[in-house]
């Protein structure tokens, strides 16, 4: 004959009868040994799946997820897309914008020429000028003193990785490194005429400055790749 | 009585997030992985992938549980920026997974054969084990249980859910999540008592 009270045992374990279901069914294990041997191993049961460890997976399924997600699986070489700068937006213009834009370039160019010859300003409330040069003028060269030599370092750094690069990084590299060479050849020609231009002396530093960052970043990227 | 403490255990860690500082590393990093950072979702998956796992293998059974554990990583990086911080990472992604083993049910269903008797399986799992690979076998055992079972089995007695959820989880009423959780634990104990 079944014991219905055997069916209701698992409730009685996890507390879901009422007091008086509860109560008569505790009434009832104390003369059903079978009853008592069956909520004793129900209650090893769950102790049992209560305390289940958990288990990575035999296999890592990480490569997977990631060219699934779009990324890379163990990116330990930084991407060479994401260092080098992207190539310049193309743009198109109206014949109209085109012969403005010649023209402002035409006024822009004379007025920097006209500015870089004018005399220095004759500094007639100051008295004498001095024989060397002002201050201003040592502290940049003094700059430009420590950007030669963070350069020189950088690209002893470069040398020595050289071969880490690919070949398209090199040519971008060399590409920037030659734009931003001129523009330092430029600015230093001008400042032999005129050391003390403000204008000259600061886009020097400009100039030298991005090609600091410029080879920090590859350098960087040939200290990583493998 | 030791149902108390494991019930006990069970609400503490409710959520079975652990270690404080795992959620607090979560929170962190599934910010960063809303913006994008894949490396901040990788180290998720390192922290939670074993869990999400093991559930999965309960669940659905280990042929299916790779690719399932891979599906739920995925969707949980495509709805990241839907986490509000409001639960543990823990609680949210287990959710998400439940959601995603519960979707897989239908189909898995359709082309097992395994959803047999209960008794029947249990029968036919390994004679008693070692001592050493008992809780493998146990394991085994459940994997080998009906699905429905199954199913009630983990998320009541893993997984510390209530009738009451398990019912909305599984579309059933709770009188029969009740009667299926009776059910699998009588059809383990006989498994145990071998």
């Amino acid at each position: 004959m079944h014991d219905p009270w055997a069916d209701r045992l698992s409730e009685y374990l996890d507390d879901e009868l009422s007091p008086a279901e509860r109560a008569a069914l505790e009434a009832h294990l104390g003369s059903c040994p079978d009853c008592a041997a069956t909520l004793a191993d129900l209650e090893r049961v769950f102790a049992r799946a209560a305390s289940l460890d958990d288990r990575p997976p035999e296999r890592d399924l990480w490569p997977a997820i990631a060219a699934r997600i779009s990324a890379p699986a163990a990116p330990r070489v930084i991407e060479l897309a994401t260092r080098i700068p992207a190539p310049p937006r193309r743009f198109s213009f109206t014949a109209g914008q085109l012969v403005a834009a010649a023209l402002a370039l035409v006024f822009m160019s004379g007025g920097a020429v006209w500015l870089l010859r004018q005399p220095p300003a004759p500094h007639a409330a100051a008295g004498p000028v001095p024989a060397g040069p002002v201050a201003g003028t040592s502290f940049v060269s003094s700059t430009w003193n420590g950007y030669d030599a963070a350069i020189a370092d950088l690209e002893r750094v470069l040398d020595l990785h050289r071969e880490r690069l690919d070949s398209a990084t090199i040519r971008v590299l060399e590409e920037n490194l030659r734009i931003i060479d001129a523009a330092i050849d430029e600015a230093r020609r001008a400042l032999e005429a005129d050391p003390a231009n403000s204008y000259l002396n600061g886009h020097l530093v400009n100039s030298m400055q991005r090609k600091l960052d410029l080879l920090r970043r590859v350098a960087a990227l040939a200290s990583v790749a493998t | 009585m030791a149902y108390q403490v494991y019930r006990a255990y069970q609400v503490i860690t409710g959520t079975r997030d652990r270690d404080v500082a795992s959620a607090s590393l979560d929170r962190a990093d599934a910010a960063s992985a809303a913006r994008g950072d894949a490396r901040a979702f990788e180290r998720i998956y390192a922290r939670h992938v074993a869990r999400i796992h093991s559930l999965a293998r309960r669940m659905i059974g280990p042929e299916d549980a790779d690719d399932a554990t891979q599906e739920i990583f995925v969707r949980a990086w495509t709805r990241i920026a839907t986490f509000r911080g409001d639960a543990a990472f823990g609680t949210w992604l287990h959710r998400l997974a439940i959601n995603v083993l519960l979707g897989r049910r239908a189909s898995l269903a359709t082309h097992r054969d395994r959803f047999i008797e209960a008794d029947a399986a249990i029968a036919s799992a390994p004679a008693r084990p070692a001592s050493t690979d008992l809780r493998m076998d146990f394991e085994t055992a459940i994997e080998r249980l009906p699905s429905g079972a199954r199913q009630v089995l983990v998320l009541h007695d893993v997984e510390g859910y209530k009738h009451e959820e398990i019912a909305g989880m599984l579309g059933i009423s709770t009188g029969t999540s009740k009667s299926q959780l009776h059910r699998a634990r009588m059809a383990l104990r006989a498994h145990l008592d071998r």
